[in-house]
C-alpha cells in the first residue's frame, strides 16, 4: 500500500481508445515494466427514494486491488461519508433496493492491464460509462511510501516520463489537501470517484 | 399513698362464649340457674378436708387447755390416751355414717330432700383413639430407629466393600470421561472430537459390570490412576475398548544421515506403557492408553495425508507405517507409527537400545496437533451472526481494513504439520552444525579467542548466537562482535560494520566468513594497539591485491611507524594460514628484510 496518483490521459483525434492503451503499453514496457494481470475499478451509484426526504446518493465502488473490500461513499448534499466494509455490503445494498435505487445507465468502470516496474505499479484503465468508452485513466502507485508530500515529485517525474506534458507539476486537487497525511486506499477510491463523476457529466452533455 | 383507690375484683358479667360463628357472631352459654350454680359450688366443697381440720383443732384445743392446767397432767394424758387418734377417727366415721343414714332416711322420704344428679364436666376419654395414637407414635419412633440402623449398616458395608461398588466406579468414570446410556448399555467416547479433532475414527468404548465375583474378599485398596499396575486392583467395572484401539502406540521420529541413525525420538504419551490387553489393568489406564492410540493414529494419519499432498522438490515417501522426508541434502526424517496390540514386551525391548533420546521433536509433534485442535474449537471473537465462522481474525478484518491482494494471498497460505516439523528438524540440524563449526574453529584458532554466546530465548525455528572475536590479554583494545541468526535453511550474519551476510545451510560458508573476520580482527587489533602505544599508522588494506593468490579471500596488511620514526613494521595476515607475517625495517636502510 503506497501513494496512488490518478491521471487522465487525453486521446488525440486520430487515435482510438484501444490504440492509445497499446501506445502507453509499449512505452511502459520499453521502460522495463512487466505486466501483472488485469485490474478493474467499478462504481455503481444509488439514489434514495423521495419518501426518505432529501435526496442522498450512495456510490458503491470496488477495486480489484482490495478484492475483499467494498467502498461506499454516501453524499448527503452537505457532506460525504465514506464507508469501508466487507464484501457482504453488496448483499446489504440489494436488500435496501426499496430505499436506494440504482440509477439507470450509471455503472462506470475502469479496466485494463496492470504493470509493475520496480517500486511502481502502473494501471492503464479505459473508462467506460455503461459500456461506452469515455477516456483513459492512468493510475500510478509508489508502494514504499505512504505520505504523498514525500513522494509526489518522484511520482510526477515518473508520470511525465511516459505520459509526457499532460501531467501537471501540481498534485491532483484531491491530494493537495492531504499532502502531509497518511495515504489510505480510500483516497484512491475518492480520486476515482471524482474522475468518474466528470466522465459521467460529459456523458449527460452528449 | 394518700390517694388510695379501692379496687373491686369481680367476675365479668359477661357469659362464657360457647362458639364464634364465621360471621363473627358470638354465641354465649346460657347463664346457670340459681339452683344449678348452688349445686356447682356445693360440689366444689371438699367436706372431708373441713372435717379433718375440725378434728385436728379439737385435740389441739384440749391439749392447750390441759397445758394451761398443769404440765404434769399433760404428759399423763398423752400417756393415758395412746389410741386417741384412732378413737377420733372412729368417732368421726361413726358420725359420718350416722349422718349418711339420716340423710338417706330423709332422702328416702322425698319430702324434705331430693337427691339430684350434678352435671359433671365431661372428660371425653376415648380409649380406642388413645390406643391408636400411642400405636402410631411408637411406630414412628421405631421407624426412625430402623432407618438409622439401616444407614449405619450401609455405611459399614460400603467401607467394607470400598469402592468396588459398580455405581461408585461409574461415578468416578463419569467425572473424567464422556458417557451416555444407549438402551441397556453404557457407551463412552474417548475421541478428541470435543477438543476440536476432526479425525473420523470413532473412539467408542463400552462400560459393563464385572461378572467375575470370585474375589470379593480381596482387601480393599484405592485403585488410583497413579497406582502401580503390579498391584492387582479389583474393579467392579469393565471397559471394553475396540480392538483397533487396544495395545500401545507411539510415534517414532528418526533422523537418518546416509543410512546411519543420528538420533531417534519416540512420542509416547504414556511413559510406562503397560500392556492394556491384560484384563487386570485398571480402566483408567486402559482408557488412557486407548486414547493415546487414537491420538497417535490421528497424528500419523494427518502427517501421511500431508506428505502425499505436499509438492516437495524431493517427494516425501509414505510406505506402510513410515513417512520419509528429506530435511537437508543427505539427511532424512523418518516418522513412523508403532502400534502393538499383542501386549507382549517385545516393543519396549527395541527402544532402550536407542539411548539418544531427544524430547524436542516429541513435544513439538504433540503440540502441533494440539494446536490444530485448539484452533478448530476456538474461533476469534467477535462472532457476527451474519458472518461466516472460521476465517481468522485478520481475514475478517481484511474487508474494513482494505487489505490488498498480496496480504490476502499471504493469509491463504498455511503451513501443514509436516512442513512445520520438517522446518523444526532443519533448524535443529542447522543449530547442531553451527555449534560444531564454532567449536572446531575455537579449537583450531588459538590466537584470537572466539567466544560464542547462545541466546537462551529462541523459537523452534529460529535461534541466535553472538560471537566475540577477541585477542587474549588485549580484549579491551579491540573486539569483533558478530551476530548469527539461524533460520531453517539459511543463516544471517550481522557483522561489526553492519553488513548483513546471508548464507546457506553449508557449514563451510560460515567457516570461511569467520576466518575472514579473524583475519580482519588481527589487522584492526594491531592498529588499535599501535594507536595506544603511540605508533604512527601509515597504511592499511584489508584486501591486498599483491602477493600470491590466496585460497580464501585476500590477505590484509598494515604498515606502522615507531614513535621516533626510525622503525617501520609491516604486518601481513592471510585468512587461510593461522600465522601472521611481520616485516621490520630500520629507517636508515631503505631495504626491508624478512624476520620470520
Amino acid at each position: 500500500m503506497g501513494v496512488t496518483v490518478l491521471q487522465q490521459f487525453p486521446i488525440v483525434e486520430q487515435r482510438t481508445g484501444p490504440s492509445t492503451i497499446e501506445l502507453l503499453t509499449k512505452r511502459i514496457v520499453a521502460l522495463g515494466a512487466t505486466q501483472q494481470g488485469q485490474f478493474l475499478v467499478d462504481c455503481e451509484t444509488y439514489s434514495s427514494v423521495p419518501q426518505l426526504g432529501a435526496q442522498k446518493t450512495v456510490h458503491v465502488l470496488h477495486n480489484s486491488e482490495q478484492p475483499a473490500t467494498v467502498f461506499s461513499i454516501l453524499e448527503t448534499g452537505s457532506k460525504t461519508i465514506p464507508l469501508i466494509t466487507d464484501g457482504l455490503f453488496d448483499l446489504l445494498m440489494m436488500k435496501m433496493s426499496n430505499f436506494y435505487q440504482s440509477k439507470k445507465q450509471t455503472k462506470v468502470e475502469s479496466k485494463g492491464p496492470r504493470f509493475e516496474i520496480g517500486d511502481f505499479s502502473v494501471k492503464l484503465g479505459s473508462v467506460a460509462v455503461s459500456q461506452n468508452f469515455k477516456g483513459i485513466l492512468v493510475e500510478v502507485e509508489y508502494r514504499p511510501c505512504i505520505v504523498p508530500a514525500m513522494c509526489w515529485d518522484l511520482i510526477r517525474e515518473f508520470l511525465q516520463g511516459f505520459l509526457g506534458s499532460s501531467v501537471t507539476s501540481t498534485p491532483p486537487p484531491y491530494l493537495q489537501n492531504k499532502m502531509q497525511e497518511v495515504y489510505t486506499p480510500n483516497d484512491t477510491i475518492q480520486q476515482y470517484l471524482e474522475h468518474f463523476t466528470v466522465y459521467r457529466k460529459s456523458h449527460f452533455k452528449m | 399513698m394518700s390517694y388510695s383507690v379501692n379496687i373491686s375484683v369481680e367476675a365479668p358479667i359477661e357469659n362464657q362464649i360457647q362458639e364464634i360463628t364465621y360471621d363473627g357472631q358470638e354465641i354465649y352459654q346460657a347463664p346457670l340457674t340459681l339452683s344449678e350454680s348452688l349445686a356447682k359450688y356445693a360440689q366444689k366443697i371438699d367436706f372431708s378436708k373441713i372435717n379433718e381440720l375440725e378434728t385436728k383443732k379439737e385435740p389441739g384445743d384440749t391439749s392447750d387447755d390441759s397445758k394451761s392446767d398443769s404440765d404434769s397432767k399433760d404428759s399423763f394424758q398423752s400417756n393415758l390416751w395412746p389410741w386417741d387418734s384412732v378413737r377420733n377417727k372412729l368417732r368421726s366415721a361413726l358420725q359420718e355414717v350416722c349422718v349418711l343414714a339420716d340423710v338417706l332416711a330423709i332422702a328416702k322420704d322425698k319430702r324434705y330432700m331430693v337427691l339430684d344428679p350434678v352435671q359433671q364436666e365431661p372428660v371425653d376419654t376415648k380409649p380406642i383413639v388413645q390406643m391408636y395414637a400411642r400405636k402410631k407414635a411408637l411406630a414412628g419412633a421405631a421407624n426412625v430407629l430402623l432407618t438409622g440402623a439401616e444407614r449405619l449398616k450401609n455405611s459399614q458395608n460400603e467401607a467394607v466393600q470400598n469402592r468396588s461398588n459398580f455405581h461408585f466406579e461409574l461415578l468416578r468414570l463419569r467425572q473424567n470421561w464422556r458417557l451416555k446410556k444407549v438402551s441397556n448399555s453404557i457407551i463412552g467416547d474417548l475421541s478428541y472430537r470435543t477438543a476440536g479433532s476432526k479425525y473420523s475414527q470413532p473412539g467408542i468404548f463400552e462400560v459393563t459390570k464385572a461378572e467375575d465375583e470370585e474375589k470379593p474378599s480381596s482387601p480393599p485398596h484405592s485403585p488410583l490412576p497413579g497406582a502401580t499396575p503390579s498391584v492387582k486392583s479389583y474393579s467392579a467395572l469393565r471397559v471394553t475398548v475396540p480392538s483397533e484401539l487396544q495395545g500401545v502406540a507411539y510415534i517414532s521420529v528418526l533422523c537418518q544421515k546416509d543410512q546411519e541413525d543420528l538420533f531417534s525420538t519416540n512420542v509416547n504419551l504414556l511413559s510406562s506403557g503397560p500392556s492394556t490387553t491384560n484384563p487386570d489393568v485398571h480402566w483408567q489406564q486402559k482408557l488412557e492408553a486407548a486414547q493415546n492410540v487414537l491420538f497417535c493414529k490421528e497424528l500419523f494419519n494427518q502427517l501421511a495425508k500431508e506428505a502425499v499432498q505436499l509438492q516437495a522438490p524431493i517427494p516425501h515417501m509414505v510406505v506402510g507405517n513410515q513417512i520419509m522426508a528429506t530435511v537437508l541434502p543427505g539427511i532424512q526424517l523418518i516418522i513412523g507409527l508403532c502400534h502393538s496390540t499383542s501386549g507382549d514386551k517385545k516393543v519396549p525391548a527395541s527402544t532402550p537400545a536407542k539411548t539418544e533420546h531427544d524430547h524436542v521433536l516429541e513435544h513439538s509433534l504433540h503440540q502441533l496437533l494440539r494446536e490444530v485442535h485448539h484452533r478448530n474449537t476456538h474461533h476469534p471473537f467477535p462472532h457476527p451472526a451474519s458472518g461466516p465462522l472460521g476465517p481468522s481474525k485478520k481475514r475478517s478484518l481484511a474487508g474494513p481494513n482494505a487489505t490488498d491482494r498480496y496480504d490476502l494471498l499471504e493469509m491463504t497460505k498455511s503451513e501443514t504439520l509436516l512442513e512445520q516439523i520438517i522446518k523444526q528438524a532443519q533448524h535443529f540440524f542447522m543449530r547442531i552444525r553451527i555449534g560444531y563449526v564454532l567449536d572446531t574453529i575455537a579449537k583450531e584458532v588459538k590466537d584470537p579467542l572466539i567466544c560464542s554466546h547462545w541466546n537462551s530465548l529462541n523459537s523452534p525455528t529460529q535461534s541466535c548466537v553472538k560471537i566475540n572475536i577477541i585477542t587474549h590479554g588485549y580484549d579491551v583494545v579491540y573486539r569483533t562482535p558478530l551476530v548469527i541468526h539461524i533460520g531453517e535453511k539459511t543463516l544471517k550474519c550481522i557483522c561489526r560494520d553492519g553488513k548483513v551476510m546471508h548464507m546457506s545451510y553449508e557449514p563451510q560458508e560460515l567457516r570461511d566468513l569467520i576466518f575472514c573476520h579473524i583475519n580482519q580482527h588481527q589487522i584492526l587489533a594491531v592498529q588499535s594497539l599501535a594507536k595506544i602505544m603511540g605508533w604512527q599508522y601509515l597504511a592499511n588494506s584489508l584486501h591486498l591485491g599483491i602477493g600470491s593468490v590466496e585460497l580464501l579471500g585476500n590477505a590484509s596488511s598494515c604498515i606502522l611507524a615507531s614513535p621516533n620514526g626510525d622503525r617501520l613494521i609491516a604486518v601481513r595476515c592471510v585468512p587461510s594460514q593461522t600465522g601472521v607475517q611481520v616485516s621490520v625495517a630500520h629507517s636508515p636502510r631503505s631495504d626491508f628484510f624478512l624476520v620470520d
